[in-house]
C-alpha cells in the first residue's frame, strides 16, 4: 500500500496574529551587567585580604 | 513539550531572521535592484512570509528606502499583504500601531511620483508617550520602531524624539551596558537621525561595537548597517558635550 502524504498545513493570517504581536512587542530582555563599581570594590577587598598580615596566633609555651 | 503556538512563534522568528539576513547584504551594496523574495527560501504563498514582513515592517524594503534600490512587484505585493493582513486593533500597543503607520508611509514614499502611485496621507498615531515615558522605557519602545528612523522621512515621531536626544543617548549606553544588542542597535539607529546628540557619546564607534558583539543576529546587523547608511546620508549637528 502506498503511503499517503499528508499535505502540509500552512498557518493562516489569523493563526499568526498573536505571534506577530509577540515579536512586535517583546518585553525588555534581562540585562547582563558588569557593574564597574562592584567589580572594583570586590577586587580591592580581595587584594586587601591577600596582602593583609596573617592572623596572630597564640604563642606556644 | 512544545505547543503548536510556540512552534509557530519559533518558526516565525526564524523566517524574520531569514528575511533580515537578505536585507543586510543589499544594504551593503550589490546591484540596483532588491528582490527580497528572490533572496530567501520561504515562498510568498507561505503566510509566515507576510507575517515576517509585518514584523520587520518598513525594514523589509530598507534597501529601497535607504539605498534607493528598485523594488520588485512581488515584494510590494507581499508588503501590501502584510499591511492589510495585520492591521492594528483599537487597543494595540505603541510599536504595533506605529510600525503599521511606518509601513504605509514607506509604501507611499516608494510610490510618490509613480503613475497611479499613492501618497502618504494617513493620520499619524499619538506621540505623547515619547515625552511621558521614563528614558529607559522610551528607549525600549523606540528601539522596536527603529524601522521608522529614516533620513528624509519627516514624521511626528521623529519630531517627538528630537526633543529627547540626551535621554535617548542615555538609553543607548544603558542598552550597551546591559548587552541588549537589539535595543542598542535600534536606539543607535534613532540617534543617527536625531539632532542634538552629544558628540561625547562616540556613536560611530559604539555602533561598530554593537555590530561586533551582536551582529550574529541579523536584525542587529540590519539596524547597524541602516544606521551607518543613514549617518552617511545625514550629518546631523551634534553638541560639543553632555
Amino acid at each position: 500500500m502506498m503511503p499517503v502524504e499528508t499535505p502540509r498545513k500552512l498557518p493562516t493570517s489569523s493563526d499568526t496574529t498573536a505571534d506577530v504581536e509577540a515579536l512586535l512587542n517583546p518585553a525588555e530582555a534581562d540585562g547582563t551587567f558588569r557593574d564597574t563599581a562592584e567589580c572594583k570594590g570586590g577586587g580591592t577587598l580581595l587584594g586587601l585580604l591577600l596582602l593583609s598580615s596573617p592572623t596572630p596566633r597564640p604563642k606556644k609555651g | 513539550m512544545e505547543t503548536e503556538g510556540s512552534g509557530t512563534t519559533s518558526r516565525l522568528a526564524d523566517v524574520v531572521q531569514e528575511f533580515a539576513s537578505a536585507v543586510v547584504p543589499a544594504l551593503r551594496g550589490g546591484d540596483d535592484r532588491f528582490d527580497l523574495l528572490g533572496s530567501v527560501l520561504t515562498q510568498d504563498d507561505d503566510p509566515l512570509a507576510a507575517a515576517a514582513v509585518r514584523v520587520l515592517a518598513a525594514d523589509a524594503l530598507a534597501p529601497c528606502l535607504l539605498a534607493e534600490k528598485a523594488t520588485s512587484e512581488r515584494d510590494v505585493l507581499l508588503f501590501r499583504q502584510a499591511i492589510d493582513g495585520y492591521p492594528p486593533t483599537p487597543d494595540a500597543a505603541v510599536p504595533t500601531v506605529w510600525s503599521h503607520w511606518g509601513m504605509r508611509a514607506a509604501l507611499g514614499r516608494l510610490h510618490v511620483g509613480a503613475p497611479g502611485g499613492e501618497t502618504h496621507q494617513h493620520t499619524a498615531p499619538d506621540t505623547a508617550w515619547v515625552a511621558a515615558q521614563p528614558w529607559q522605557r522610551m528607549t525600549h519602545q523606540l528601539a522596536q520602531l527603529a524601522s521608522l528612523a529614516l533620513p528624509g522621512l519627516p514624521s511626528p515621531l521623529a519630531t517627538a524624539v528630537a526633543a529627547r536626544p540626551v535621554d535617548l543617548a542615555r538609553g543607548f549606553v544603558r542598552a550597551v551596558r546591559r548587552r541588549d544588542w537589539t535595543q542598542a542597535a535600534g536606539a543607535g539607529r534613532w540617534l543617527t537621525v536625531t539632532p542634538g546628540v552629544p558628540s561625547s557619546l562616540g556613536l560611530p564607534a559604539g555602533l561598530e561595537f554593537v555590530r561586533h558583539m551582536g551582529g550574529a543576529d541579523a536584525r542587529v546587523a540590519l539596524h547597524v548597517r541602516a544606521a551607518q547608511l543613514a549617518a552617511e546620508r545625514t550629518r546631523v549637528p551634534s553638541e560639543a558635550s553632555v
